[in-house]
Order: structure tokens, then C-alpha cells, then sequence
């Protein structure tokens, strides 16, 4: 048997002349086509180059200017704006470290919540529908309006917290008025507003468990904790991933609730990076302010992407 | 038609994205401001009909308005005024961008202060020095809206950013109304809470509310009258005695004001006051209309905490003016919206406006009937002092700078609070 030599593309086209150096021939055999074919994408490329493309441009061009967001006359300041806001704007700073303390805070705690409502209510019984729907109910609420509902509650006067409280002769405290514990009582509420969303996506992983592992589980001896290790979790590890990575940029982007249930502008023991960016654009401060959204925006997406890296959750299937 | 490569076809479109990134780099802010630098003209003259955008912030305002729009319609054919109302906090974020395009706020307006100087750097005004409606203004209340020789703006009310007091209440605990110094105002809240109620309902969470009791307590302390344009341009500091002196009459406040107030909002506190359970509302004299909203049935007068230790301060209250009416210079209809300011700016138009929302005007010759601006008319003849919070440009530094007495009234010490105000304000200058 004779094995034809040359190349897998002389091979395939057994009519075609053998070039004297392949490279150069696929340079110069370009597709040729008909150029009005090139027009149908144009009004795509035109509308994510007007509203994606140029905005995002214009924001890195007003980051190293010193323009105030109305005047016709503006500075190039270079990198100034980031190196204030990391050296010069306690601010910022403050900032900065409450949203990472609120990201911390409400990714534990709603990633653990959701999970564990869950598996309470994947039971499919009348009563777990329902709680489903109940705990699900948060989710289809406005932003607005949960601030609007938590502000009432955490009133210290007329709220239902501390009317519940004094009812049982305890002093309730001023919550959002109270610097040391304002930001853990937002984060109450972030997590209540957004778990119900978070375990559906564990109800789906949940329900895609075949039932029979469990009953061969069961009449292995496996008990309860070992059946969540060996079969549970590894079903709901990938979704795991999901619900921390949505619930971190969620949080970082609290700004409606934060701005609801604090007032604006929020107290500096409630600022976080994007309520800080509203106040500096606000402030008239639209190159520093633009300069402020670059940070925040690379934050997220290292924040993202080092989740990506740290958690490889995948199912560990044989 | 001729085919190209897909080579070619990428340049081409390289080339657009090219022309794109620099069509995106060119400057920022590249028109010109309207107005020019020429100066700001007087609203172009013509015939008053078409559609009028008034742009503000008093959705509490806007029924009465609604009224005025019918009667001002009735008098001009063809005529019609909508109503663009945005809540304070976002008109102050938001309003300049909104108003520069021209469709938005064809007369409006401002804030003393911060947004007054950005409007006017940015040329949304037009002159209205040779208007009708600015002879019609008390003189001494115009300088609000002035910029130079220019009357850029018309300041339409004249609030009293002072608490206002539940007279039943004072009268009950047998609390003096007027007290001549600091020792004087405690004396009095000690007698009102020996009264069983909560001397002063303050709205310590919210920011601008909670942030009005300051222009009372700075009047009488600064050394001089630009104290908070001194403060921020770094020639006064946060931590002078004087300062420092204020804060520690914040501290004094502390066991008058309602548990918890650095945690309560505007609302609850006004309902406090309503209800009969706090002596006075350290909020201001807006805020009749919203209580009498709530059912506050009984006399409504004026304190001030006169912060003095002999009586003789410089200043016997606190005013501001404050909703300036402007006509913007990027407007198409700047004869109807001149026309609507003008009529507005007229007595009559401004006593229906006073009357209906508890809030004196800045017109003069103006009947007041409403029982409320009655009872606090005097406060119009008083030595007060023009609200010096309206003097910070920078909104942090005013933010920065009002919550060191928020942190005081929480715990924090005077001199900790005076020290994290002026890193704030160091950072800025």
C-alpha cells in the first residue's frame, strides 16, 4: 500500500496544483467575497460601537481628565484620579473596604441560606410548594420597594423590629443609625431579598439527583451528613459556582437597595463603591468619578474571575 | 460590484473602529455651555404659548402648582406648563445633565449653593436683572440667585431652617419659648422632658434633614459669616476651638433628643412631633405643611438654640432663600417660561403659592392668610443669619463636615469627630 504524500489540504483536494510553499499560497487564496455581504452585520456593529463600545471609551478618556461633568474646559491629568483615590480619598477607601466586607458577608451567608432552604423544601409535598413560592415572594419585589419595607422595620421608633422587641421588655437598638452594625443589617436584607432566587438554582441541581444513589446510600448505612457529602454536594457544586459568582457581582452592585433603605447620599458607614461613584458624579467630579467606575468595574471582574480560578466546582462524576 | 478579501473587509472596519475610538476621544464637555462666554442674555422675547417644562423638586408642591398652571393657562392661549418633578436628592444629582439638552426644565429650579454655582458655570441661566418679575422681589432676598451684576436666579421662598416648636407642649411644661443663651435652650429642654415628653425629635439618619440644625448651631459660634466657605477652602479647620466648642453643645443635645435618632429618618420624626410626643422638630419651618399633613393640630412656632453664654449673639435666628427660579438659556420657549417666572413672581400668584404650602416667598407685598406663616411672620423682621451649610460647594465635604455632629450625638468624641471631619476636608483641598 503507497501512502500519498503531502499535506492533509493536497490530500483532500486530489485536483489541485501542489504550491511551492503552502504558506504563502494561504496568504494569497483569501476568500473572496461579496461585500455587501459584509453590510448585514453593520447595524449590530453600529449599535454595540454607539451604546457598548464608544461609552466605554468615552469613560477611560474622561478618567484621566480633571472635567467637571459640564464645562467645556478640562485638563489631561494622566493617572492622577486613580492614585487619588487609593492615596488621597479616605472616602474612596472606606468604600472600597465596606463593599468587600458587604460582598464577604452576603455571599456566606446567602450562598449557605439558599442552600439550606433548598434542601429543606425540595420535598415535593403541597406545604413545600408553597414555601417555595413564599421564600421565592422577595425576588419578584422592586428593589425600591424592599428598601422601602426594611427602612420601616428597622426604624427605632415606629419599626416593627423594635416594636416586636419592646413587647418582650427588650431596648431595641438603632440599627441603620448605629455605624458599628449599619452595613450587617443591609446585609440581612440583601440576603433575604435575593436567597429565594439563589435556591431555585439549587432546587434545580437538587432535583437532577437521581433518587436511586439515595436508596443504595441508605441500604449502605450511609447517614444523613454522608449522603449530603458523597451525593448531594457534588450534584450541587456547579451550581454553587453560579449562586457565588451572581451573588458577588450582585452585591457589589447593591446600589438601589443601599441608596433606598440609607438615603442618599448613604452615611460613610453604608458607602459602598458604586453609591461613592453617584456622590462623586454628583459632586461634579465626572473625571474622577469616571476613573472611579474603571476601579469598580476591574474589581469585579477580578473578583470574578479569581472566583473562576478558586472555585472549580464541578461534579465528580466516575 | 467588485468582491474584496476578507482582509480588505477587516481593514475597512478597522478603520471605522479607528474612526470611532477617536470620534469617542474627542473632548469631553465639547460644546461650548450655552450661554457662551459672552455672558448670559435675557430670555428671548415672543409670543407667550407653546409647552413650558418646569423642572424641581417639591412633589409635596405639585397641586398647588397644578392650580397656578390653570390660572396662568386662562390667561395665555394656547399656553401649557407640565410639571417636571424629580425628588431633591436626585434633582441635585441629576438636574444639570437633564436641563442642558433644552427639552427638559424650560424655566426651573435650584438650590442655593453647590447647584446654584455648578448652573451658572455650566450657562443655564439667563439674565432676568430687567425683568418683570425680579421688581417685584424684596430686595434683600435677591442676593441667593445673584452672580456679580447679574440676577441669574429669583430665590422664591424663605424657609427657617430652625426646630419649630409644639407651643401646647412648651406652654404645658411651663418651657420658655425664647431662650436668650445655650444655658437658657438646655434649661428649657430639662423642663420639657421633666414634662414626660421627648424634648427634640431630630432625623439624625437622614442626611440633609438631620444636617439643618447646623446652620442654628454654627450662626452664632464662627468667627465669621463665610464660616463653611472657610472651612472648606482650609482657612478655618474643623478642629478650632470654636468648632470643637459646637460640637461639645452637640454632646449637650444628647440626652434631649429621641433614643436612637441617629437612626431615625425624616418621616418617623415628623410623626414624633405630630403626635404630641416631641416638644420640637429640628428640622425647619418646610416642613408645616407636612406636619399639618400628619394631623398636628396645635400652635406652631420657631427656637432658636441660641448658642451664646451672655445672650449677646450676632444672629437671633436662621433663614434661607432658597428655590431659585431660573429660565434656561437652552431653552426654545424662553418667552413662555419668562412668562411663567413673571407670573409666579406676581403677589397675588405668590401669596396663593405661600398660603396653600406653609412656606413664606421672597415677593413682597404679599398677604399672608394662612395662620401658620401668619404666627411666624415676625421671624421675617429678625436679625437672622443667611444658612451657612448652602456655603460648602463640595457636597463631601458638607456631608463630611455635618456628620461629625452626627457622630457626636452617636458617642463619638468631639474632638474625634472634629479630626475625621478635617481629613475629609484636608483630602479635598
Amino acid at each position: 500500500m503507497s501512502i500519498h504524500p503531502g499535506t492533509a489540504a493536497e490530500r483532500k483536494a486530489p485536483g489541485s496544483h501542489t504550491p511551492a510553499n503552502p504558506a504563502k499560497a494561504r496568504r494569497r487564496s483569501p476568500t473572496r467575497v461579496n461585500p455587501a455581504l459584509y453590510l448585514f452585520p453593520l447595524p449590530a456593529v453600529a449599535v454595540v460601537a454607539f451604546f457598548l463600545v464608544m461609552p466605554t471609551l468615552q469613560a477611560f478618556q474622561y478618567a484621566i481628565t480633571d472635567w467637571n461633568g459640564f464645562s467645556a474646559a478640562f485638563n489631561y491629568v494622566g493617572l492622577d484620579n486613580f492614585i487619588r483615590a487609593f492615596t488621597k480619598d479616605s472616602l474612596f477607601t472606606n468604600a472600597l473596604t465596606n463593599n468587600l466586607k458587604f460582598v464577604l458577608l452576603v455571599v456566606i451567608a446567602q450562598t449557605l441560606f439558599s442552600l439550606i432552604l433548598a434542601l429543606l423544601l425540595t420535598r415535593n409535598s403541597r406545604g413545600s410548594i408553597l414555601l417555595r413560592a413564599l421564600f421565592f415572594f422577595p425576588t419578584i419585589l422592586s428593589s425600591v420597594s424592599v428598601a422601602f419595607i426594611w427602612k420601616f422595620i428597622y426604624d427605632p421608633n415606629f419599626g416593627l423590629a423594635n416594636s416586636v422587641l419592646r413587647t418582650v421588655g427588650v431596648d431595641g437598638g438603632a440599627y441603620l443609625g448605629n455605624d458599628a452594625q449599619a452595613l450587617y443589617w443591609v446585609a440581612v436584607t440583601q440576603v433575604w431579598f435575593h436567597s429565594g432566587q439563589m435556591m431555585v438554582v439549587y432546587i434545580a441541581g437538587l432535583q437532577a439527583i437521581p433518587r436511586e444513589l439515595y436508596e443504595a446510600a441508605e441500604m449502605d448505612g450511609a447517614n444523613k451528613w454522608q449522603q449530603f457529602k458523597s451525593i448531594t454536594w457534588p450534584f450541587v457544586a456547579p451550581a454553587t459556582s453560579i449562586v457565588v459568582a451572581y451573588t458577588t457581582v450582585q452585591s457589589f452592585k447593591a446600589f438601589d437597595l443601599i441608596l433606598g433603605i440609607a438615603g442618599n447620599p448613604p452615611k460613610s458607614s453604608l458607602d459602598i463603591l458604586s453609591t461613592r461613584i453617584y456622590s462623586t458624579f454628583a459632586n461634579s467630579e465626572f473625571g474622577y468619578a469616571a476613573a472611579q467606575s474603571i476601579i469598580f468595574m476591574a474589581m469585579i471582574a477580578l473578583v470574578t474571575w479569581l472566583q473562576r480560578r478558586l472555585l472549580r466546582l464541578t461534579p465528580k462524576g466516575d | 460590484m467588485s468582491q474584496i478579501s476578507r482582509r480588505q473587509a477587516m481593514a475597512i472596519l478597522g478603520a471605522l473602529g479607528f474612526g470611532a475610538t477617536a470620534a469617542a476621544c474627542a473632548g469631553p464637555g465639547g460644546s461650548t455651555a450655552p450661554g457662551g462666554a459672552s455672558g448670559p442674555a435675557a430670555p428671548s422675547t415672543g409670543a407667550v404659548t407653546g409647552k413650558v417644562s418646569f423642572a424641581h423638586w417639591r412633589g409635596e408642591d405639585k397641586a398647588v402648582f397644578d392650580e397656578l398652571i390653570k390660572r396662568f393657562a386662562a390667561k395665555h392661549d394656547g399656553v401649557e406648563v407640565a410639571q417636571d418633578i424629580s425628588t431633591s436628592n436626585d434633582y441635585n444629582a441629576q438636574a444639570l445633565q437633564k436641563l442642558r439638552g433644552g427639552s427638559i426644565g424650560d424655566a426651573f429650579a435650584t438650590f442655593r449653593g453647590a447647584q446654584f454655582k455648578n448652573f451658572t458655570e455650566a450657562g443655564i441661566y439667563t439674565e432676568l436683572k430687567d425683568s418683570q418679575a425680579v421688581k417685584n422681589y424684596q430686595k434683600g432676598l435677591l442676593s441667593a440667585g445673584q452672580n456679580g451684576d447679574s440676577q441669574l436666579g429669583l430665590p422664591y421662598q424663605v424657609v427657617f431652617p430652625m426646630p419649630m416648636a409644639n407651643v401646647d407642649l412648651f406652654d404645658k411644661a411651663g418651657a420658655e419659648i425664647a431662650p436668650k443663651n445655650w444655658d437658657a435652650f438646655l434649661a428649657m429642654c430639662e423642663k420639657l422632658a421633666s414634662a414626660g415628653v421627648i424634648p427634640i425629635s431630630w432625623p439624625g439618619g437622614d442626611v440633609g434633614n438631620g444636617g439643618q440644625l447646623f446652620n442654628c448651631m454654627i450662626a452664632n459660634n464662627a468667627p465669621v459669616d463665610d464660616m463653611c466657605a472657610q472651612i472648606e477652602q482650609g482657612k478655618l479647620k474643623c478642629t478650632d476651638d470654636w468648632f470643637i466648642k459646637m460640637l461639645n453643645q452637640y454632646k449637650d443635645l444628647k440626652p434631649f433628643v429621641q433614643p436612637n435618632a441617629t437612626g431615625t429618618a425624616v418621616e418617623p420624626a415628623q410623626n414624633l412631633f405630630s403626635q404630641g410626643k416631641a416638644a420640637m422638630l429640628a428640622t425647619g419651618s418646610y416642613h408645616i405643611a407636612a406636619v399639618r399633613g400628619l394631623g398636628a393640630k396645635f400652635p406652631i412656632d420657631l427656637v432658636f438654640p441660641n448658642t451664646t453664654s451672655d445672650g449677646n449673639g450676632k444672629y437671633e435666628g436662621v433663614y434661607n432663600a432658597t428655590f431659585i427660579l431660573g429660565v434656561n438659556s437652552a431653552s426654545k420657549n424662553q418667552a413662555a417660561a419668562a412668562a411663567w417666572i413673571d407670573f409666579l413672581s406676581e403677589p397675588e400668584n405668590a401669596g396663593y403659592y405661600a398660603n396653600q404650602t406653609a412656606q413664606h416667598v421672597s415677593v413682597d407685598k404679599v398677604e399672608y392668610t394662612n395662620p401658620d406663616l401668619k404666627r411666624l411672620s415676625p421671624w421675617l423682621q429678625k436679625k437672622t443669619a443667611l444658612a451657612a451649610r448652602f456655603q460648602f460647594n463640595n457636597l463631601d465635604v458638607r456631608n463630611a463636615v455635618e456628620a461629625s455632629a452626627t457622630a457626636v450625638i452617636s458617642g463619638t468624641s468631639p474632638e474625634q469627630a472634629a479630626a475625621a471631619a478635617q481629613k475629609i476636608v484636608d483630602e479635598r483641598l
